[in-house]
């Protein structure tokens, strides 16, 4: 029953990662209806930017945050420069552009950082907090992170002015244009803002997962299932999904299928939901006009 | 002779290849309601959009002195040009009152904005009770008065109705006409009114244009047009 | 321009002496390829069998996503499951290398088959996701606990290289060189028959038009997830002469790198296209090669770059390049009367 308990709450630990990386898949795919296959891999390229600022002696939470506006102006840049130029709408070519982005970020950190495995530090104590045996005080940092993150994000789109044109942009941008919002500009918002809860959940993962380029691959997968259930266009849907995922993998994985084949979780989800509930728990349903 | 707000010349218009405007020349003095009439297919939406930038206008296009014909939409209604389209365009999945806060989105001044709320809220007291509501929600005749309430948050100089009249009641529309009116006379807001329903068009409006296949064919006030002969029979019935 | 009429004939002889240029042409291709391994090291020749193999896999992979629209981020699954019908029909059962390919290519046939079915349901991105997924996990279930016992694991199985048949003074590349070049044309000519045929224009017609195809009264499910199953078994035809040619399988060499390595050959080479396929080969074979030397990473950041720049500046990929400049090329040098004729 104890670790029963550990496998839960472990899991939610995980899960919020899951649950930041998934909302920000679900940012993307409401403004431009994409998926963006490259996500997980500029979360580990920002990363790696965090990495060489702590090697170079930068105390971790500054470089945290310059981590994260670095990814907002990677974020940025991306959506400015590649994805706004592309003239075609075929899904074919708009998903090998997604492919090479999700090459280039893996192999310029291969490049850069080289394929040998580093430790990324956690800026939480290495004792467990209140002496339980549940959740190391990473684990339960990382939940904290989340939470603050989401909350942010969350209270941003709801009382603010940009955030409001934000989500009308996503959702009407004809409409938008008539009252004079920047559809473009919030489009590379929206990208920013992705990529920078990206690089958090970097952040919080690297410590667990140590930091090498393939290590967001798995992590998409999950991200990916979490919020094919919670719903791609919901983004609170997203974060129950990724918390849900997060358990999942690590239940099934200590009682069920074992370790080794944790990730097959992750695939059998992402059909099994594709294919009985595309929409999701709390999506709607697209409908296409002839 | 009140001076003229809006001044389009040989305004040229279309989608891709299928050229719909072919020359469309009209002018609107400040403070009037104009009416461009028409039947279907025959330009008048085509001619809001070309105003606003929606797509590409060729030709001149002059407001308050300036031209605005190579301008961007975002650009065009910081100048004061708000526009309802076909469609109402309202955010469906946003509440009442965020839609309403959208239309104000590219004032900077915010007392007066929380202002306008109130004052909407007077000349559509049923928005109000609906404030909190998911707009896509509303009736056809509320999501009406909110694609207009949510245009006039602008404190626009110019209003751009795209038939308005669409889909609603007759008493619904009659009583949004009269609002409409009200708003033109208290709040020197110049509106331009594309409407299929030509009866309710012209007891609204000052001026009318008569637009077939895109190009200007008939223009006067609107009392004249009322009395035409051709327009008599083809557009009102009678 | 003329007042009378051009030869009736004019057309239809250029058209002829177009084909006739194109036959020869192969034809002399042909005998390049069969005297290769007799030119070339014993490792070029080595080399050049996996262009071939790579040839196979592309027109598979091409047959689903270029000429079906099919997206398949995942298609490293089939050739994995190909390579180790092989190995573990060669090592662990000692069937002859020859009958391994069949075999591979029929279990496939049936895998992806069953695989299009629920792909049926899934459009555009979900469909990339869904392979994606598979490409990713295919490493995992591979080395699994479950199957270990006939995928070796981890370490994979070795197996040997079969000696050239009936005494042929040939060395075991040369053979299996000589051998994959026999099967590449055979799939190669079945192949450019599916596509010029009615089966490749239905595919053609379920891509662009999907809706209007099946109003028209095409079986989008069956040619869909017949066109799976199809590229499936091509696919799978390659992973088994491939891991035949490389003596090695081992699951970290399926993963989704090479699933984006195949989606790369298609793109470079050309999509919807069949001579696209040794293009797009040639390139997956030969450049990293030459990239390794500069850095690990840099074969994959020209793939990278090539992917995104290609979608900028040349969608149609190299055979699309190429046919776009002989078709000027021609046009600026036909006669006039030709011209206006045809």
């Amino acid at each position: 029953m104890d670790t029963f308990v550990h496998q839960v709450l472990a899991g939610l630990a995980t899960g919020g990662i899951y649950a930041s990386l998934a909302l920000a898949l679900v940012m993307i795919h409401q403004a431009t209806h994409l998926l963006n296959f490259a996500q997980g891999e500029m979360a580990m390229f920002s990363t790696y930017i965090a990495w060489a600022l702590i090697n170079a002696g930068v105390p971790y939470w500054a470089a945290f945050f310059l981590t994260i506006a670095f990814a907002f102006v990677l974020g940025l840049a991306i959506q400015h420069f590649v994805m706004r130029n592309i003239r075609s709408t075929s899904v074919l070519q708009l998903v090998i552009v997604f492919i090479g982005l999700l090459v280039i970020f893996n192999s310029v950190a291969g490049w850069l950082f080289t394929y040998t495995i580093k430790v990324f530090p956690s800026p939480f104590p290495k004792e467990s907090l209140f002496g339980q045996k549940y959740l190391s005080s990473h684990e339960l940092g990382a939940i904290a992170v989340t939470l603050v993150v989401l909350t942010l994000l969350w209270a941003f789109f709801r009382f603010t002015a940009l955030g409001l044109a934000m989500r009308a942009a996503a959702q009407n941008p004809t409409s938008s244009r008539l009252v004079g919002i920047r559809v473009a500009w919030m489009l590379a918002l929206g990208w920013g803002l992705a990529a920078a809860i990206g690089a958090v959940a970097g952040m919080m993962v690297a410590p667990i997962v140590y930091l090498d380029p393939n290590m967001m691959a798995g992590i998409l997968l999950y991200a990916f299932a979490g919020a094919l259930i919670g719903g791609i266009d919901s983004p609170g849907g997203a974060v129950l999904g990724g918390l849900l995922v997060g358990v999942l993998e690590n239940v099934l994985g200590a009682y069920v299928v074992g370790n080794e084949l944790k990730l097959a979780v992750a695939l059998v989800l992402i059909i099994g939901v594709l294919l009985v509930k595309p929409s999701g728990l709390f999506g709607s349903v697209q409908v296409t006009r002839v | 002779m009140s001076k003229s707000l809006l001044d389009v010349v040989d305004l040229h218009a279309g989608y891709g290849l299928t050229r719909v405007l072919h020359g469309i020349s009209f002018g609107l003095a400040e403070g009037s309601i104009t009416t461009l009439l028409g039947a279907n297919g025959a330009g008048k939406t085509t001619t809001l959009r070309a105003l606003c930038a929606m797509i590409r206008p060729q030709g001149q296009v002059t407001f308050d002195g300036q031209r605005i014909d190579a301008r961007a939409t975002e650009d065009i209604v910081r100048l004061g040009i708000a526009h309802v389209p076909e469609g109402r365009g309202t955010f469906v999945h946003l509440s009442t009152e965020e839609n309403l806060r959208l239309g104000a989105y590219v004032r900077k001044d915010r007392a007066a904005v929380e202002q306008d709320f109130e004052r909407i809220y007077g000349y559509f007291p049923r928005l109000a009770e609906r404030r909190h509501q998911q707009a896509g929600t509303l009736s056809g005749g509320e999501q009406q008065m909110l694609a207009v309430s949510r245009a006039l948050m602008l404190r626009p100089r110019l209003l751009l109705l795209d038939e308005p009249s669409f889909g609603l009641a007759p008493l619904i529309v009659g009583e949004l006409f009269e609002i409409l009116r009200a708003i033109n006379e208290r709040e020197r807001v110049s509106i331009l009114l594309v409407e299929q329903n030509a009866a309710m068009a012209l007891d609204l409006a000052d001026h009318a244009y008569l637009i077939e296949t895109g190009r200007v064919v008939l223009s006067g006030t609107s009392h004249d047009v009322k009395r035409n002969d051709a327009v008599r029979a083809s557009y009102l019935g009678y | 321009m003329s007042a009378v009429a051009p030869p009736v004939g004019a057309p239809l002889a250029a058209a002829a002496s177009t084909r006739r240029l194109r036959l020869i042409g192969l034809a002399v291709l042909l005998v390049a390829a069969c005297a290769l391994p007799f030119l070339v090291s014993n490792y070029r020749t080595f080399q050049f069998t996996l262009v071939l193999v790579y040839a196979i896999a592309l027109l598979g992979l091409n047959i689903l996503t270029g000429y079906n629209g099919q997206i398949s981020l995942g298609h490293g699954a089939f050739y994995a499951i190909g390579a180790y019908v092989a190995a573990i029909l060669m090592d662990r059962m000692g069937v002859p290398y020859w009958a391994t390919v069949p075999v591979a290519g029929a279990l496939c046939l049936v895998v992806g088959f069953l695989f299009g079915l629920p792909a049926l349901r899934l459009e555009g991105h979900y469909l990339a996701l869904a392979t994606f997924a598979l490409g990713v996990t295919m490493p995992q279930l591979l080395k699994n606990k479950y199957v270990e016992h006939w995928t070796g694991g981890v370490q994979g199985i070795v197996i040997v290289k079969p000696d050239a048949p009936f005494g042929l003074k040939l060395s075991p590349d040369q053979w299996l060189y000589l051998f994959t070049l026999a099967i590449t044309v055979v799939m190669f000519v079945i192949g450019w028959n599916l596509i010029r045929g009615r089966v490749g224009r239905a595919l053609v017609a379920i891509r662009d038009q999907p809706i209007a195809a099946s109003a028209m009264g095409i079986d989008t499910a069956l040619y869909k997830s017949l066109a799976f199953g199809v590229s499936a078994m091509y696919t799978g035809i390659a992973g088994a002469l491939g891991a035949i040619a490389i003596q090695f399988v081992a699951p970290d060499s399926f993963g989704v790198g090479l699933s984006i390595g195949l989606l790369t050959g298609i793109v470079i080479g050309g999509l919807a296209s069949i001579p696209g396929a040794f293009f797009g080969a040639l390139f997956i074979q030969f450049i990293p090669n030459v990239a390794d030397q500069i850095s690990k990473a840099a074969p994959w950041a020209i793939y990278g770059i090539f992917l995104i720049g290609f979608m900028f500046l040349m969608p149609m990929g190299i055979n699309g390049a190429i046919r776009l400049g002989w078709a000027r090329m021609r046009h600026r040098h036909s006669k006039p009367a030709q011209r206006e004729g045809g």
